[in-house]
């Protein structure tokens, strides 16, 4: 039996390590009005931030490809509680300018050309961590993609705990201490500033060098812009990533029958990955802010409210997935909205689809089976935008 | 040569219609439309840099039968 969820309790610690319970219980009267953000957890967030919460596919589908009446700018907390940022709290003009900038470090073709080192990385960390029970997280989940992204930015990929404890407190919004948080925050952009500098006296080959380098029509990049992004990149592409390869081990070690399968067949692992994507998103939900009167599903949202989009419960709406609960790997998995859909769909999608592919060939090619280690996984409840594990203890067995 | 989107990989990440908007259109379904199929000249080089940005491969030049 699911314990009673209330509208206002989407931000607690309890749906936070266990959202599906909540949608299942309030996905049909959504959209509705909630307490995203309690008061006094952030000087200027005198009053609780209430927002629509959107958990129905067909309403965030609409919100996601409807840019203009969702905006992504003009959120309450920025300022108070992160930065200004480019792209994510971003809308056109600049977003566009600065989309068509950054894409091209992403690519499929660069992220290809990259496979090779990752794997050796990933191969790396593997032989590191060792025999019997292992914390995967720890040992892998977590380094894995920020040295990737490290590598990609040009920074040094060692520090990688400094870059953990940096992310997790600018995630770690209604459960850590203000202060703790925007000093980690405040550490995390002087640190970057540094590199910037540094890459203006000496380019490299890499994404600070072509950021400080970089002209938009005939402009160079602003430093808030440099800053904002590096911060975004070394958030968005860790915290994310971790959570997905954790959540595709999660569901591997429950099924030993479909690790055989997928022994036999590599061609299934993408399918893995998508269906994982759907059935526990590693970003469950993001916002936007309505820039006019507007009605979802015949309820009206004025003009200013905040809506929250929950990708994670409109990957299990039964109206577009049926049995939305089974992990299946023979459903049409295109239209899940796990990077989301339209201009802000996820830079970093092919980086994370190519580590998730190379850690799982990696362990295929090693491992004869995987299962849960003793005392099982324990779910993050930091952060309400994303769901993963802290600690997920797996028996690899030869 | 001609500029066609493979459906099949499509999935809708909208980064042709939004950055190329010369050339891709969001149709009604969500998913994009070509608007012009032999983009010739400068038009022939933002194809080029929209197949190279679309995030699923799914955008191509297709050999005429």
């Amino acid at each position: 039996m699911d314990t009673i969820i209330g509208a206002d309790e989407l931000s607690t610690r309890q749906v936070i390590s266990d959202p599906y319970s909540a949608y299942r219980q309030l996905r049909a009267q959504s959209p509705f009005n909630y307490v995203d953000f309690p008061a006094g957890k952030i000087p200027g967030i005198e009053t609780p931030l209430r927002a629509w919460a959107l958990m129905k596919y067909g309403d965030v589908y609409g919100a996601l490809r409807d840019h203009e009446t969702f905006s992504s700018a003009g959120n309450p907390l920025v300022g108070k509680a992160f930065p200004p940022l480019v792209l994510i709290l971003d809308d056109p003009p600049r977003h566009t300018r600065f989309r068509r900038l950054v894409n091209k470090a992403f690519t499929l073709r660069r992220i290809e050309a990259l496979t090779p080192w990752i794997s050796g990385v990933a191969n790396e960390l593997l032989d590191e961590a060792g025999r019997g029970e292992t914390d995967i997280v720890r040992h892998y989940t977590i380094p894995l993609p920020i040295k990737v992204i490290a590598r990609l930015m040009g920074i040094p990929g060692e520090d990688y705990e400094t870059f953990k404890r940096w992310s997790d407190a600018f995630l770690s919004l209604v459960t850590m201490d203000n202060t703790e948080r925007m000093r980690n925050i405040q550490e995390a952009l002087e640190y970057f500033g540094k590199m910037a500098v540094a890459r203006r006296a000496h380019g490299a080959e890499d994404l600070i060098t072509a950021l400080v380098e970089a002209e938009i029509e005939g402009e160079k990049l602003e430093e808030w812009e440099i800053l904002g992004f590096c911060l975004l990149l070394l958030i968005a592409g860790n915290e994310t990533t971790t959570n997905l390869i954790g959540n595709i081990l999660n569901v591997l070690a429950a099924r030993p029958e479909l690790w055989q399968m997928l022994r036999e067949n590599r061609g299934l692992v993408e399918t893995v990955i998508e269906e994982t994507l759907r059935f526990e998103s590693p970003v469950q939900r993001l916002s936007r802010t309505a820039t006019r009167d507007v009605e979802v599903s015949g309820v009206k949202i004025p003009k200013g409210d905040l809506v929250t989009v929950f990708f994670g419960s409109a990957n299990r709406d039964p109206n577009e997935f049926p049995n939305p609960d089974e992990f299946r790997l023979d459903r049409d998995l295109r239209n899940h909205v796990a990077f989301g859909m339209g201009i802000h769909y996820c830079l970093g999608a092919p980086l994370a689809r190519a580590e998730a592919k190379i850690t799982l060939n990696a362990l295929l090619d090693r491992f004869s089976a995987i299962k849960l280690g003793g005392a099982g996984g324990t779910r993050q409840a930091l952060s309400s935008v994303v769901f993963g594990f802290d600690l997920l203890p797996l028996i690899f067995q030869r | 040569m001609r500029l066609v989107i493979n459906y099949k990989k499509c999935r809708r990440a909208a980064q042709c219609s939004y950055l190329h908007p010369e050339l891709f259109k969001v149709g009604e379904t969500g998913a994009p439309v070509v608007l012009v199929e032999q983009p010739g000249g400068e038009l022939r080089d933002a194809a080029e840099e929209a197949i190279e940005l679309c995030p699923n491969g799914a955008i191509s030049f297709e050999e005429e039968k």
